[in-house]
């Protein structure tokens, strides 16, 4: 027999009761005031247990008897109970909690390092080729209203580009559905012509004209020519669109329901995952780059020797750029997002031994970082 | 005679359920994620007591599905359309902006609804019209008015000159700012505490906007002293500890990629400091806030003519549970967040009074009408802060 309380349905008064079983399926309540329940377990509606939370037992009647003595519930309905001693034998056993620890952290790991961009590559191929083009509407207009102006290349220049890019690298593409095309166009920061390329989901190729400028043959624009077709044959805006969307779901679900305490801890975990998403995807692009130069009989070193170029013009500024940002803030940026020059440059090094063996393929041996 | 509350609960009983809440959810997908949220919610209701009775948190994980598939489907078109189309963000931002008094409003009601104290339930007879007017109107008539005194600024600048208007304008700003945001606390606060229910029970609150600015100039005089001590403190570590001539050195540095990485390490860990410094600091101003708002709201909280409310939450003792708790989470990569959970739900309640020589005996729930969880749901995924966060 347990002591307990007993509350009319709806009501806040409280009364001293006394729960007992009178044999193995059925129970007597005595009530303070006199009154009593007696009856089968069947007529009882038992709460789930929640660690030492005090239970509630509902009556027929609405009416309630609330206990402490959680053990001695569980013994005598436990035929009832049965679907909440799956949760409740986890949360009591410490060896239980223990694996949940590591299954959980395990779990959380794989989720994020393989389920996470496998599953993004699986949506991202899924999807119809026009999403890409859906998805890279008005970016063009966007980027010339905001960032871009137009290109001081000489005409001929851009003439000479297309053609070689037209004749050389578009043969290469097995995707025929990407319609590629070639823009130029002038970026500036203050007074810095800023060397870059980049593409678009649409196929659309931005070179900016200090790169052009900067480029000292036709073998480095083809290589950073095909690293941006790698991003766009391997649809990486689409997936890094799923890999963020995933990121953020997740995200409001691990913060959800607490203070707003972790949300800065969450904040970093969900920018360094990220961000090795997109280090996976210029590594992509770079072996994709690489691998179509064997094809072509390009060297892939003069893909290190323009990245190369562009660091150093770009650390070069900086310095004499007075009024610029610090010059960290680039650094930071491309350690974060970027695989390290030197490895990529290491990659390249053994692609090009493997070019000039003649071969087509190549095996690469990564070094643990 | 006044009584505090307690909480009954423990960190080491509460890290059990939450992280076996942690591993149904991520099995699942996420799926488990509404009935986590129940077993969450009723540990933390059930383990609050007053009077040897406890609270009750009686909404069902089934009954929050429906809601919550709903609600990620939401979140999920938001977050992809986001990333896609600057437009329709903006879009779906401003559509978000219109809807959370609505949201506000449902969750408000469904929260109530499942709360009980000692069997009888809460409720919520607020009107959806109110809602729009505390969580629409008044912030867009906030926004316009700092508009029309940004403009007034462009328009006194020729006419009175730099140094005149800077000072007026500041002085006009910081009125403004004060006494609106102040207004709009005391509407909120009169929306949800008069319009919410014990059983029959009426609460009633009496705020004055005066107040609620003598706390916030207060709060403003504090963030200023405080955000400048913590300046003081870090600029006195740099000059300790590096030097000046690290970061004078700097610029110099920039020719040379090695050196510069050199001394971006050395200066890594004052940046992490005065980072972190700012977060504590900010902390503790939070912590002022809401103590003093706290403490000014319960006093003048009666329920039906007979109850009053009391808090004594200090904020000095708020800030450290908070600034620890960061930190241990912080430490822990979020192991400690169940004992930081309880730790705060501990201080909260014992450092809240109630005084109730009647008792609750009379109270009865009254009849309610289903409501769904889909506002209370969605409120949750877009992180719409409901309640007065006392």
């Amino acid at each position: 027999m347990i002591q307990g309380k007993w509350y009319a349905q709806g009501s806040a008064a409280s009364l001293d009761a006394t729960l007992a079983a009178t044999s193995e399926h059925t129970f007597l309540i005595k009530i303070e005031n006199g009154a009593a329940y007696e009856g089968s377990f069947s007529a009882l509606n038992v709460g789930n247990r929640l660690g030492n939370t005090e239970r509630k037992i509902t009556l027929e009647d609405g009416s309630i008897f609330a206990t402490k003595d959680n053990d001695f519930i569980d013994n005598t309905f436990k035929k009832q109970l049965f679907s909440n001693d799956f949760i409740h034998t986890l949360e009591s056993k410490m060896r239980w909690v223990f694996v949940a620890l590591v299954i959980t952290a395990l779990t959380t790991f794989g989720l994020f390092k393989w389920g996470v961009p496998w599953s993004s590559t699986k949506i991202a191929y899924m999807l119809p080729h026009e999403t890409n083009n859906l998805i890279a509407t008005h970016t063009l207009e966007f980027l010339d209203a905001y960032i871009f102006e137009k290109s001081k290349i000489s005409q001929a220049k851009m003439e000479e580009i297309r053609q070689h890019f037209e004749s050389k690298l578009l043969p290469l593409s097995e995707d025929k559905e990407i319609d590629y095309r070639l823009h130029f166009r002038l970026w500036s920061d203050g007074n810095l012509s800023i060397p870059n390329a980049l593409a678009l989901p649409s196929g659309d190729i931005i070179l900016t004209d200090k790169f052009v400028e900067l480029s000292k043959d036709q073998d480095e624009i083809d290589s950073v020519l095909l690293h941006e077709m790698g991003h766009v044959v391997h649809r990486h805006t689409l997936k890094m669109v799923i890999e963020s969307t995933f990121i953020t779901v997740a995200t409001m679900m691990i913060v959800g329901d607490s203070n707003g305490l972790a949300d800065m801890g969450v904040g970093l975990g969900s920018l360094l995952v990220s961000s090795s998403y997109s280090r996976g995807h210029e590594s992509e692009a770079d072996r994709y780059a690489f691998e179509q130069m064997l094809t072509a009989k390009i060297d892939p070193m003069a893909f290190s020797d323009i990245m190369n170029r562009m660091m150093s013009y770009m650390d070069q500024s900086s310095k004499n750029d007075k009024n610029g940002k610090d010059p960290d803030e680039d650094i930071f940026d491309y350690l974060s997002s970027h695989p390290t020059t030197k490895e990529r440059v290491e990659i390249a090094q053994q692609y090009s031994q493997c070019f000039k063996k003649g071969l087509t393929t190549c095996e690469i041996v990564l070094e643990p970082q | 005679m006044m009584k505090s509350l307690k909480f009954e609960g423990s960190g080491r009983e509460y890290f059990k359920i939450w992280i076996v809440n942690v591993l149904l959810t991520i099995v699942t997908l996420g799926f488990y994620y509404p009935w986590a949220k129940v077993r969450n919610r009723r540990y933390f209701y059930a383990n609050s007591i007053l009077n040897d009775r406890n609270f009750e948190y009686h909404a069902t994980g089934k009954q929050l599905f429906i809601g919550f598939l709903v609600a990620m489907t939401l979140f999920i078109v938001y977050v992809v359309i986001q990333q896609v189309s600057p437009i329709g963000s903006l879009m779906l931002i401003g559509a978000l902006f219109i809807a959370i008094p609505w949201l506000i409003w449902r969750s408000m009601m469904f929260n109530m609804r499942m709360t009980s104290f000692s069997n009888v339930r809460f409720d919520f007879a607020g009107q959806l019209r109110d809602s729009y007017m505390n969580f629409f109107v008044y912030p867009v008539l906030l926004m316009i008015g700092y508009v029309v005194l940004a403009i007034g600024v462009e328009v006194l600048m020729p006419i009175l000159g730099m140094g005149l208007t800077s000072v007026i304008s500041f002085v006009v700003f910081l009125t403004f700012i004060v006494f609106a945001v102040s207004f709009i606390k005391k509407k909120n606060t009169e929306y949800i505490i008069n319009l919410s229910r014990y059983g029959q029970g009426i609460f009633q609150t009496n705020v004055k906007t005066k107040e609620f600015m003598t706390i916030m100039l207060k709060t403003v005089g504090i963030a200023i002293l405080t955000m400048f001590a913590t300046a003081l403190v870090i600029g006195a570590l740099v000059y300790a500890t590096v030097g000046l001539e690290t970061l004078v050195s700097l610029k110099e540095a920039a020719n040379d990629p090695q050196m510069m990485q050199a001394k971006m390490a050395a200066i890594m860990p004052i940046v992490g400091l005065a980072y972190l410094g700012m977060i504590l600091a900010s902390m503790f101003i939070m912590a002022y806030s809401m103590t003093r708002q706290r403490t000014y709201v319960y006093q003048n909280t009666i329920l039906d003519d007979e109850i009053t409310f009391g808090s004594t939450l200090k904020a000095k003792q708020f800030a450290w549970i908070m600034i620890t708790n960061f930190l241990a989470v912080i430490a822990t990569l979020g192991l400690a967040m169940p004992w930081a959970k309880v730790r705060v739900a501990k201080v909260m309640l014992e450092n809240t009074q109630v005084y109730a020589d009647a008792g609750f005996d009379q109270y009865m729930t009254q009849k309610q009408n289903e409501s769904s969880s889909l506002g209370e749901q969605i409120g949750d995924a877009f992180d719409v802060d409901v309640g007065l966060g006392l």
